[in-house]
């Protein structure tokens, strides 16, 4: 047991946990020479394996333009190889007691696959081979977006999902943060098979890399074998990141109209990203407010009110500027009493600092989740690679617990005094109050 | 993006009874190959009838204690629909002793989690904390189940929570097209009915009413405790006892289920929604926990419709492409069973789509499945248990649903019958239970409903 691994054990000792099961408290890291970031974590807890490639894709380094065309990349990869078709990528998952999927986010885009701990190297075999000679077929990629213009529709079509995505996009504007992670429909029905090819040469690139594996596995094993599987990935340059356009919540009311048994009110304010030095006041801050059953939206709004079965809120971490959010579902009639509940919670929250006791929760709630999060191998492998992704390094678990227990009633005061002061708000309904 | 903070799991309950079971409401703790094999589980029915299930886990570092009561939907008379689940909410509004809320601020405050879920069959609640406070986390669970006070003002303000909820199902057209499509295949029957109850019901419901219903149903005889984690067994049996051990039998019987009444032919159904996608549900009687042919239809409805390769999503959606999403399940209750198939697709499709469904169907019926299928829907049987034993709420919620509703024995053995099932099994299921009598549901863009 590593030194480190006795420091978060005592950390966390205070609350009752004793770390996260028979895992180890970080993984092992290493970058081969074509710039490939490789996590790897032994855990013998089950007989099962995990495994993340993530990829630095995303929304944040798409435009108006091609918005969507990460997701479209990560649907059509698996469906061919230049050794597997798209059945032959799905029943080998399959025969390995897991599966496969893909997905693309704001800041990072993913392969994950999941096996039996005895094929964790077919199973990361089917990963590079996914990752790295992808056929991309054409009438795929038209298949695909097809579903994703559906799933684009259906979001639309749902009350809470729409009303989200407006508040996103009022909050960060023109920023890319502010569009659906599905991308847009006019430039997804551009988007061709040749820009489909550039834009992956353009990111499957070695160090914009990182494979995190967590497991019942052998950390040296497994590295030489990433080592093979993923020597011929093309390598830099590593190119220049980009600036995308500052985010500038619009700090206004948005009411939508539409057809819906619940109200939803909603309500956003850009906060700092991860790596900034408020990132765990602030997530006390949304926690005091709307984590859990007993964070004061739910108290105030739910149990008190009846106003709500959904009242609650969180922070979203982001390599970017961040955002806290507030949300609840009522029925139309008592839309406007909710809307001024909430409202009222995140003035007072500013005004009239947390009891001793409503800190103490807060923290215990934020810890207690974050240590039941990092669970499985799955999720293991996955914080991992974020951590990585986002720049704050395999330290920043033990880093952010330490952060948490230290901030105090002040500190919760001084960023909701700092990040909560003009709410954008987003409110959809069947009419117009 | 959306936090899942609700507290009733019903939607996610009504849904999750929906799932396909291949190893999922189904899992055992054996496992053969695994460095770290789990002890068996300890099972003992106190003299009350009470019955206490501690499975040691020393790989976590948190237990799950689950309460089960053998009480939901399907044992609601006349004037109490919804009963079961509006009890479940009142249990954490406070107990002869500690306020409202007492629950979850004792609970997140150690950095634990708390919930509960109704179903047609069931009520559970779980605490998961951290294992030192294992004694204390069953002392609040039993206050909660044996002592709660259903305060009139707070039974008021909770009823508007229920609403609330019955809305935001309304609102998601897939928890929505699951609800009725078993109110459409169980017509007539108490699993038909839907758990979230009936708004005149629910009003009605007074504190004596609504707390002589929790009264009659919360007995020793009707419940079971779970705890699975890094815990001493002994310690464990002392606080069950000591929480537990003093209630007198209540002399309780479950009312039999009445038997299911079969279809003739097609029961079909349309639905006008807002939504501009069409849902399709389809939906068969199949066997209930405990039958002989349980694990060959699991497998069938991993085959047909379970994961990517399976044949309905390689027909519909990958060749076809007439479905944006398709999947089958099986969904195994005590007294009756459902295959069903739900797909989501472009308006104008649902009459090619529910001849492709059947066209598969009719494929397997007349030639049967291949061996590498067989193999697979076994791999993923296995698998499943493996990777349910990750985590202690997933051994706890497999053990206490089977405690409840079928039993721990055989559960435990349940993925050797699933690798003893043959593809004749398969075919055979097929045919004997994906016949021409099915139920039909689609929610139409508005206007198209037929």
């Amino acid at each position: 047991m590593s030194r480190r691994h006795v420091a978060a054990l005592a950390l966390a000792g205070a609350l009752g946990w004793a770390g996260v099961g028979s895992a180890a408290a970080q993984p092992i890291r290493q970058q081969l020479p074509g710039g490939l970031t490789v996590l790897t974590r032994e855990n013998t807890a089950t007989p099962v394996a995990a495994a993340s490639l993530f990829v630095r894709m995303g929304s944040r380094w798409e435009t108006e333009d091609d918005a969507g065309i990460s997701n479209l990349l990560q649907q059509v990869l698996l469906k061919g190889t230049e050794r597997r078709s798209a059945l032959e990528i799905a029943e080998t998952a399959e025969t390995l007691g897991g599966g496969v999927a893909a997905s693309a986010d704001l800041d990072y885009s993913e392969i994950r696959a999941t096996a039996l701990a005895r094929n964790w190297k077919a199973m990361l075999e089917l990963i590079a081979d996914v990752a790295l000679r992808p056929t991309l077929p054409a009438a795929e990629i038209d298949g695909e977006r097809r579903a994703i213009l559906t799933a684009l529709r259906s979001q639309q079509d749902q009350p809470s999902s729409l009303a989200m995505d407006t508040l996103m996009g009022r909050v960060y504007g023109d920023h890319p943060y502010g569009r659906p992670l599905l991308g847009r429909p006019a430039a997804l029905e551009r988007i061709d098979r040749a820009r489909l090819v550039a834009h992956h040469q353009r990111f499957y690139r070695a160090p914009r890399m990182i494979l995190a594996v967590s497991g019942d596995i052998d950390a040296r094993q497994v590295m030489a074998e990433v080592a093979r599987l993923f020597a011929d990935a093309p390598a830099g340059p590593a190119e220049a990141e980009p600036t995308p356009a500052a985010a500038a919540a619009r700090a206004d009311r948005t009411v939508i109209v539409k057809p819906s048994a619940q109200a939803q009110v909603l309500a956003g304010f850009l906060a700092p990203p991860t790596s900034h030095a408020d990132y765990a006041a602030v997530k006390v801050l949304a926690t005091a407010l709307g984590g859990g059953m007993a964070g004061r939206l739910f108290t105030e709004v739910r149990d008190k009110q009846g106003l709500a079965y959904v009242a609650g809120g969180a922070y979203a971490s982001r390599l970017g500027p961040g955002v806290l959010f507030t949300q609840l579902g009522t029925a139309p009639a008592n839309q406007a009493r909710a809307e001024a509940a909430m409202l009222g919670e995140l003035e007072r929250i500013r005004r009239d600092p947390l009891s001793p006791a409503e800190l103490a929760r807060a923290k215990g709630y934020l810890l207690g989740e974050f240590a039941l999060n990092r669970r499985t191998n799955a999720r293991l492998a996955w914080w991992d690679a974020f951590f990585e992704a986002l720049g704050v390094g395999p330290g920043f678990a033990e880093r952010y617990e330490r952060a948490v227990a230290a901030v105090t009633v002040e500190d919760v005061q001084r960023v909701a005094r700092a990040y909560l002061s003009a709410p954008t708000v987003v409110t959809l309904g069947p009419a117009a109050p | 993006m959306i936090p899942s903070i609700g507290r009733c799991a019903v939607g996610v309950c009504a849904i999750a009874s929906l799932l396909y079971t291949l190893g999922g409401c189904v899992t055992a703790p054996q496992a053969p190959g695994s460095r770290q094999g789990l002890p068996a589980p300890i099972r003992e029915v106190l003299p009350n009838g009470m019955r206490l299930i501690i499975q040691e886990h020393r790989a976590a570092a948190t237990v799950a204690i689950h309460l089960w009561a053998g009480v939901g939907g399907r044992d609601e008379a006349v004037g109490e629909r919804g009963f079961s689940h509006f009890a479940e909410h009142m249990l954490f509004k406070g107990t002869e002793t500690r306020p409202r809320g007492f629950v979850e601020r004792d609970v997140e405050a150690v950095g634990g989690r708390t919930n509960a879920g109704t179903s047609n069959d069931y009520t559970f609640y779980y605490l998961l904390l951290p294992a030192p406070r294992v004694a204390q986390g069953i002392s609040t669970i039993a206050d909660m189940v044996l002592n709660s006070v259903f305060d009139a003002a707070e039974l008021a303000r909770e009823r508007d929570v229920v609403f609330e909820e019955v809305r935001l199902t309304e609102d998601n057209p897939r928890a929505s097209l699951a609800r009725q499509l078993y109110t459409l295949l169980y017509q007539g029957h108490p699993y038909g009915r839907p758990v979230l109850g009936d708004a005149a019901d629910l009003r009605g419901a007074t504190q004596e009413t609504l707390r002589g219903y929790y009264k009659r149903h919360y007995v020793p005889e009707n419940m079971a405790l779970v705890v699975v984690g890094p815990v001493n067994p002994a310690e464990v049996r002392a606080a069950a006892i000591a929480a537990f051990g003093a209630l007198p039998r209540a002399g309780y019987t479950r009312q039999p289920l009445p038997p299911t009444v079969a279809l003739h032919g097609v029961r079909a159904r349309s639905v006008e929604r807002p939504e501009r996608q069409t849902q399709l549900g389809l939906a068969w009687l199949a066997p209930p926990l405990g039958h002989p042919d349980m694990a060959a239809v699991d497998v069938l409805g991993h085959i047909l419709g379970g994961p990517r390769s399976s044949r309905l999503n390689q027909a519909l959606r990958e060749r076809a492409r007439l479905v944006s999403g398709i999947s089958g399940w099986y969904g195994a209750l005590q007294g009756a069973g459902a295959v069903g198939i739900t797909a989501q697709l472009e308006s104008g499709d649902h009459e090619a789509v529910e001849r492709g469904i059947l066209a598969e169907i009719r494929r397997i019926q007349v030639n049967g499945v291949t061996p590498e299928e067989l193999a697979r829907a076994i791999t993923a049987s296995e698998a499943q248990r493996e990777f349910s034993r990750e985590t202690v709420e997933g051994l706890a919620l497999a053990y206490g649903r089977a405690e409840t509703t079928w039993s721990l024995e055989a559960e435990r053995g349940y993925v050797d019958r699933v690798r003893a099932v043959t593809r004749g099994q398969v075919q055979e299921a097929a045919r004997r239970y994906l016949t021409d009598s099915y139920a039909r549901l689609a929610f139409m863009p508005r206007g198209r409903a037929q």
